[in-house]
Order: structure tokens, then sequence, then C-alpha cells
């Protein structure tokens, strides 16, 4: 009975603390100091690795793809190629990895960590909302920065698949450009921005969820911080196939 | 009774250099770390049979929440289901857009292989079992764990690294064919059963397509990524420091680490093993 309880419990918790997160979003103060700083923090973080990560993914992405186009005699497409796999998996994806593998644990890290040293409660004892001074501002910032870094994403993969195709692969700077636009449009941008964004929240809700309903001590906090690393990046693939599924629907005629 | 220190010449060139000697003294160390568990992994085996089939054993299965919804298998069965479901989404409605849906198997059979899966996988590799391990081995090393099998007598790299690498490249074998299977079943049911393809024509041009070739080189990059990825981590995990708050920041660092390493391996054997030719031809 108990092992069947408690996951379930878990999932309560987790919806009960999402819904309080967005009503005290509308609630003023509004913790701006802290907003800023875990913008800047998880952005600091997760820059890096996100280029990073993105270079080789978009380069075996145009390599793959052109193995087919060189096949087909259509090599002058390749752009097409990059730009539907980078703007609509791509980008948002490696974002997303990235916010939740370096973002997000070091968030759920941070709370673990003030939650097993009763932090959390001595602020509730106070009379200091911690879901309003601690979770809000964290969300908030993961969704910011994800918006954000997926753009950022999207412009350096397409600009390594570009420097791979003209001169490893020797396409036509000209002609990949002019392709880069075939098939991706406005609407694929927005709903790749759209997704980023929604990952983002995920991953930040995920997070706060986890580190302040840690326990048992240095092992609970590393757990905890494995579990939201596991259960980020399955909501984000599950999100992920269903926003396409949705989004296909406008962007492709 | 303290003495007034003079203080030094350039102290910012100095510090400027100290901060560049300790990244790449950084590299050494993790060097020397990959080195010594690699060098262990026959002595793991000999000695610490035991230890690596318990490993083995928990690994397959994941321990605590993780156990609860299925354990490694049930994740990365999970997120290649969903990939291999995004190829149907995407690629049969991105193919119809210019009039040859027909090649939905084809784009599974190809592009699944090649990129997609290996790329789930390492990503599932290093959240489940990687992070699993950073974070046994972090906790460990918080508590002093890791010191007290050293004054046992115990050869901590061999007993707690290696055994790991050993039981991770040994799990991710049968891994890999669930998450293979996954992926190509979604596909076609995504194609087939949803946006109502005849599974003939899928099934045409998948078995077509399907070279097992590139499967079994998608074998050899699985494996190599999880021994690198299994490296990392534990890397991360023994030199855990800073209390609870360290363990939890190193299990993220091992992710972002490992995350960029496996990517970064797996487009060198891509290149190194399709090349210029490809091993792809059309006419079957």
């Amino acid at each position: 009975m108990t092992t069947y309880a408690k996951p379930v419990r878990a999932m309560g918790g987790f919806f009960a603390m999402s819904l309080d997160t967005f009503v005290m979003m509308f609630k003023p103060p509004f913790a701006w100091k802290e907003y800023i700083l875990q913008s800047w923090f998880v952005a600091r973080v997760s820059v890096l690795p996100a280029l990073m990560l993105t270079m080789p993914y978009s380069v075996l992405l145009v390599f793959t793809f052109n193995i087919l186009l060189t096949e087909f005699g259509a090599s002058d497409f390749s752009g097409t190629g990059a730009a539907i796999g980078t703007v609509n998996q791509i980008g948002p994806i490696v974002t997303v990895l990235v916010v939740s593998g370096a973002g997000a644990t070091a968030m759920c890290a941070d709370l673990g960590a003030r939650t097993i040293r009763d932090e959390i409660d001595a602020l509730r004892v106070m009379g200091i909302n911690p879901i309003q001074t601690l979770v809000v501002p964290r969300v908030l910032a993961a969704t910011t920065v994800a918006l954000a870094l997926s753009a950022t994403v999207i412009i350096v993969g397409l600009t390594g698949a570009f420097f791979f195709c003209v001169f490893v692969q020797h396409v036509a700077a000209g002609a990949f450009v002019a392709g880069l636009t075939t098939l991706t449009g406005t609407a694929d941008v927005i709903v790749s921005l759209v997704k980023a964004t929604l990952f983002g929240m995920a991953a930040g809700l995920i997070a706060c969820y986890k580190g302040i309903s840690v326990g048992g001590g240095p092992a609970g906090v590393g757990n905890a911080v494995n579990e939201t690393v596991v259960f980020t990046f399955m909501v984000l693939f599950a999100i992920n196939v269903i926003v396409t599924a949705v989004g296909i629907q406008f962007t492709v005629q | 009774m303290s003495e007034a220190v003079p203080s030094r010449l350039h102290p910012r060139i100095r510090s400027a250099r100290d901060r560049v000697v300790g990244e790449w003294l950084r590299v050494g160390t993790q060097m020397q770390f990959y080195t010594k568990t690699l060098a262990s992994i026959p002595d793991a085996l000999m000695h610490y049979r035991k230890e690596v089939l318990r490993l083995i054993a928990t690994m397959g299965l994941g321990t605590g929440a993780l156990a609860v919804v299925g354990g490694t298998v049930a994740i990365v069965g999970f997120l290649t289901v969903t990939t291999g479901a995004l190829v149907a989404v995407q690629g049969y409605n991105q193919l119809a857009s210019v009039g040859v849906e027909a090649l939905t198997g084809f784009a599974s059979a190809f592009f699944n292989v090649r990129l997609i899966v290996p790329g789930t996988t390492s990503v599932a590799l290093s959240a489940t079992i990687g992070a699993g391990a950073t974070a046994q081995l972090g906790a460990m090393r918080i508590n002093e764990e890791i010191d007290a099998l050293e004054v046992i007598g115990i050869r901590s790299i061999t007993y707690l690294a290696s055994t790991r690498v050993i039981a991770g490249v040994v799990v991710v074998i049968p891994l890999y064919c669930i998450a293979i299977i996954m992926a190509f079943l979604a596909a076609r049911l995504g194609t087939t059963a949803i946006y109502g393809q005849g599974s003939g024509v899928y099934d045409h041009y998948f078995n077509t397509f399907l070279n097992p070739t590139d499967l079994i080189w998608s074998f050899v990059q699985v494996v190599a990524m999880t021994l690198v990825i299994m490296l990392v981590h534990t890397f991360y995990g023994f030199t855990a420091s800073g209390g609870p708050a360290g363990v939890g920041e190193a299990v993220g660092r091992a992710v972002r680490t490992s995350m960029v390493i496996a990517a970064v391996e797996i487009a060198l054997i891509s290149l190194a093993v399709y090349g210029q030719s490809g091993h792809f031809n059309l006419a079957g």
C-alpha cells in the first residue's frame, strides 16, 4: 500500500506546489533581486555547455542529412535540412537539456541543502512564504533563461552547420543560406520558442519541488538531484512530442 | 604574534598564472584518475566480482524513487519511445509537405540508427546510471566512507570506480537493444496507426533501408559513450566536496560535462565511420 501511495503523494505535492507558484507569481511583493540573481546564475552556468553541446549535434545532423542529399544529388538543399532539424528539435532540446542539467540541478542542490538544514522551515516560522521568495523567482529565472538561450543555441547551431557544410563538405554558401527558409518559417520559430519556454518552466518547477521535499542527509540531496535530472528529461521529451504534434498542424501546409 | 608578510611582486599576473596552471593540473588529475580506473578493471573483475554483479543488478533497476517508475530500463525505454514518435510526427509531416510521406519508414531506419537513438541514449544514460553513480559516490565521499575504505585496505578506485565502469558497459548492451526496438516500434506505430499510412508501405521502405552494419556501428558508439560517461561521473562523485550541496553540485557538473563529451564523441565516431562515402546506397 505505502509503495503505491508514495509516488501518488509526490505527484499531488508537485501539483500543489506548482499551483501555489502560479498563484504567488501575481501576488506582490515580487522578489526582484532573487529573480535577477537566479537568472544571472542560470545563464552563467548554462551558456558555455549549451553552445558546446549544440555544435556536435548540429554537425552530426547536417553530416547525416548530407549523406542522403548527396545520394539524391541535391546537396544544395542541405540548408533546408539544417534549418528543420536545428530550429524544430535540436535548439529547444539542447537548451533545456542544459538548463535542466546545469541550472536545475544547482537549484535543487541549493534548495535541498537549505531544506535538510531546516532553513525553509525557519523561513516559514518567520512568516516568510518560501514559495514566494525562493520558488517563484527560480521558476521564472529558468523560464526566461531557457527562452533567451534557445534563440542563441539555434543561431550557433545554424552557424556551426554552415561552416561544416561550406568548408568541410563543399556545399555552395549561397545555396545553403537560400535553403534555410525553404521549409522553415516564422511559425516554426514561434513553436520552437514556445517549446523552450514550457521546458524551462517545467524544469524549474521540478527542481524546486525536489529541492524543498528532500529528506535524509547528503545522500538525500544527491538522490534528489539525480531524480530532478531524470524527471525533467522525461517530462521534456513528453512535452516535446505533444507540442511538436500540435505545432506541426500550423507550420506544415 | 602575526608577522607582516610583504606583498609579492605582480599579484595580478601571478593569480592569472595560478588560474591557468590550476586548470591544467585539474585536467591532469582527471586523466590520472581515468587511467587508474581503466587500468584497475582486470583487478576489479578478479577480486571484486560480487560487487560488480551487485552493481549490474542495481543499475538495471535503479534505486529509490527511480525504481518506482520502473528503473533505468523503463526510463530509457520511455525516452526513446518519445523520440521514435517524434520521427513519425516530424518526419511524416515534413515529408508529406514535399509529397514523399511514403519514405517515413526510410527516415526511421536511417535517422533513428545514426542520429536519434545514440543521442537520446547518451542523455538518458548520463541522467540515470551516471548521475546515480555520482550521487552515491559523492555521498560516500562526504560521509568519509571512501577514506574508511582506504583505511581498511580496500583499493577504493578499483572497488568503487572500476566496478561501476564495468557494470555500466555491461548494462548498456541489453539497454540499447530495448532503446532501439522501442524507437522503431514507436515510429512505426505513429506512422501507421496515427497518421494512417499503409503498414506495407512503411515496412517496405523500412526493411529496404535498414542496414545491419549501421546498427552494429551504433552499438559500438553507445558502448564507447558509456565508458566515457561512467568515467566522468565516477570522477565527479569521487572528488565531491562541500557538504550536502556539494554532492548536488557535483551531480550537475558531471551531467553537464558528460553530455558535452558524449555528443562530441558521437559526432567524431560518426565522421570516422561513415566518412566521405556515407555507407549509404539509395539503390538498396
